[in-house]
């Protein structure tokens, strides 16, 4: 068990007045078998009253609506968590083991599976899971700029570069070409200013997180912000709002740090 | 009431003027260019004698009442796939299934308040069903409207033969509409008029008294669904009746492009503070695929057998039945299991011997996509044509709605093909309705 102190800090800001905006924001970090909230504060300014649900995911949904004319959005949590993978996730849903939106393989991404699937002699989900991070991390290029948060798995294979975004995408569209279901993890890692993103391995009864854009295992250095089928279950923030054209400008600001 | 006492309706010019007068429309894109098209309206009624209506609604109420279960099972427990019934695939790789509705409930339950189950008369005299639509089916305003015109031009007809009185249907969805109702008043949500069913939607909301509302009058706040008022306020909705597809209906869930729907109205809904009709991720129920299961979901929920049979239905995805559709293919009706409006709809019969290979191909490659029908021989139905009466294929799209209790709407929108050789009815494809008689 690990004890880690977090905050997470978005400025939104508009180069002209907007109003009615309505927002959702998934940035308060799930309560689940392995990851306790001791206690998180999240602040917004201008202020709005807020409402909390928990979306089909199991994700904490703040919405809120401003119907007045502003020229920024504003918001931050911080707080502290118990991380303990001692204690595994057991919420399973169906839909993991089926494409989606970001993650529907094109030819190529299928004959590219079909080659190191017969190359794999793992048995296990997650063995097969870092059998194909491995490959993945020599053929994929991390290199920020080139994809966005548009950028489907097709898109990302055949750039052969992208974030962990893109990283983790490929390997779920690699997974559940093989039969195992898998979902995308949007969060916070210790040693990251901005914020992550990992995947899941179901491996009959349990999740199994894996760092495809670090190579790695997840350990207890890693905070769960939103689970789903791909980014756009995950999303920290989505708005619509109504104004004259303006450019918006996002700053995302993140620690996560050992409590001692 | 006897058939061959009929009273005919004889000013069917005059009907018709009053229905364009009244702007009986519906919208049609082609080639990308939106088209307003008069809805032709056949004076010979189709006519339902009373013991067999009573038939039909008993096999409607209980197929409505399974998709509901269905509905519910599926975004719940799945106790229907975990026993085998319908299998697992069907069901998740469904554009339709939406997993973002997992473990909400709609209020009282009831996911498909208003069913159009659509329906053939056999020459044998049977009902069959062709499919079910769980998505807001719209049609109930042009017969309705139809008889309150005809009602009008002819009364005679009405006092003198015993029909049953239609124009409760909008006394049948407002009392859906306050059943599920969460709070405030009810609203029918509408694209704008450059909508097919525009014409329906401003009927339905002046018969029902609900407000007729856009997208952009319409905010979400405290969770909770909002119209703004003219003097700067907000009236809460707690029923919202839509035509805008699950997948615009929401751009924070949903698609984020779509600028038709309400930015957050998932949550509001997922709190329980609005009841939208007919709630979201209907569409796994109503999947071409998923028809195949529907009397055995029956059996499975109810304990009951189907009283209202199906069309022979094949699926692909099985082995034996993908032999049989390969071997029998140029008689058979294949239909795409994502479109609809009669879209994606190919008789094996009107097919070359080539394309039919092509078309095997497909199906080997892609046997989810595809379900095949046998050609029903169904009854033709007389209609006037250039004063005289010709025989066309025509089929019922029937109402249900479910509510407090579960109700048949005593009439139904009759649609025929005008092209002597087609068998697809569908509106959008160019036919005409007529008035759904039944008999006391």
């Amino acid at each position: 068990m690990k004890t880690l102190n977090f905050s997470f800090a978005t400025k939104l800001t508009f180069d002209n007045y907007v109003h009615s905006h309505c927002f959702a924001l998934r940035c308060l970090p799930i309560e689940s078998n392995s990851q306790h909230i001791v206690n998180c504060e999240m602040n917004i300014s201008p202020f709005v009253p807020t409402k909390n649900t928990v979306d089909a995911f199991g994700n904490n949904v703040t919405a809120g609506y401003i119907g007045k004319e502003h020229r920024f959005l504003d918001f931050e949590i911080n707080g502290c968590a118990e991380i303990d993978l001692s204690k595994p996730k057991t919420d399973y849903m169906p839909c993991y083991l089926y494409p989606s939106e970001y993650t529907k393989p094109d030819k190529n991404l299928v004959d590219f599976y079909n080659e190191i699937s017969v190359k794999c002699n793992a048995e296990k989900p997650y063995e097969r899971a870092v059998f194909f991070s491995d490959i993945l991390s020599d053929l994929i290029r991390y290199e920020k700029g080139v994809t966005d948060t548009k950028t489907t798995s097709v898109q990302a294979f055949e750039l052969k570069k992208g974030v962990c975004q893109d990283f983790s995408h490929i390997m779920l569209s690699l997974l559940r070409l093989d039969k195992i279901p898998s979902r995308y993890i949007a969060g916070l890692a210790v040693c990251d200013g901005e914020t992550h993103s990992w995947i899941e391995v179901w491996d009959g009864e349990k999740w199994i997180g894996l760092d495809p854009a670090n190579n790695c295992p997840v350990n207890e250095d890693y905070l769960v912000l939103s689970q789903g089928r791909d980014f756009g279950d995950c999303s920290i923030d989505r708005g619509v709002m109504f104004g004259a054209y303006t450019k918006q400008l996002q700053l995302i600001t993140s620690s996560l740090k050992t409590a001692y | 009431m006897k058939n061959q006492q009929i009273l005919p309706i004889t000013n069917a010019d005059e009907i018709n003027n009053l229905l364009r007068r009244y702007g009986v429309k519906f919208g049609v894109y082609k080639n990308g260019q939106f088209k307003e098209q008069f809805f032709p309206f056949d004076p010979i009624p189709r006519i339902i004698e009373a013991e067999k209506f009573k038939v039909i609604e008993s096999g409607l109420v209980q197929r409505a009442d399974a998709l509901n279960k269905f509905l519910f099972d599926i975004y719940h427990k799945k106790n229907i796939i975990r026993d085998g019934i319908v299998p697992e695939d069907f069901v998740y790789i469904s554009s339709g299934y939406l997993p973002q509705c997992e473990g909400v409930t709609p209020p009282e339950n009831i996911y498909s308040h208003i069913s159009g189950i659509d329906l053939v008369e056999g020459k044998d005299g049977e009902w069959y069903i062709l499919e079910d639509n769980l998505r807001i089916p719209s049609g109930a305003s042009y017969p309705l409207i139809a008889r309150e015109l005809t009602r009008a031009a002819s009364p005679d007809v009405f006092s003198e033969n015993g029909i049953v009185d239609n124009r409760n249907y909008a006394k049948l969805l407002k009392d859906t509409m306050d059943f599920v109702n969460r709070g405030g008043i009810n609203a029918i949500l509408t694209p704008g008029r450059y909508n097919a069913a525009y014409f329906e939607h401003s009927y339905l909301a002046e018969l029902t008294g609900a407000a007729l509302v856009q997208n952009d009058e319409l905010f979400v706040e405290d969770n909770m669904l909002w119209q703004k008022t003219y003097s700067g306020g907000k009236t809460r909705i707690g029923t919202l009746y839509r035509r805008i597809s699950d997948e615009y209906l929401d751009p924070l869930t949903f698609n984020p492009q779509s600028l038709i729907g309400i930015p957050n109205l998932m949550e509001a809904y997922r709190s329980g503070n609005v009841a939208i009709i007919n709630s979201l991720g209907n569409g796994v129920a109503d999947d071409k695929g998923i028809y195949y299961f529907v009397p055995k979901m029956i059996e499975y929920y109810l304990g009951e057998k189907a009283i209202l049979k199906n069309a022979p239905t094949y699926l692909p995805f099985y082995e034996e039945d993908r032999e049989y559709v390969i071997k029998n293919i140029h008689k058979l009706v294949i239909k795409d299991v994502a479109e609809a409006g009669g879209y994606g709809v190919v008789f094996g019969s009107d097919l070359s011997e080539e394309k039919l290979e092509s078309f095997r191909q497909t199906i080997i490659n892609e046997p989810r996509r595809f379900i095949a029908q046998e050609v029903i021989d169904f009854k033709d139905l007389p209609i006037l044509e250039n004063g005289g009466q010709v025989m066309r294929k025509a089929d019922l799209r029937a109402f249900v709605l479910s509510g407090e209790t579960t109700r048949v709407w005593a009439s139904g929108l009759t649609r025929f093909s005008r092209n002597p050789d087609s068998f697809v009815v569908n509106s959008s494809q160019g036919g005409g309705f007529k008035d759904t008689w039944v008999m006391l």
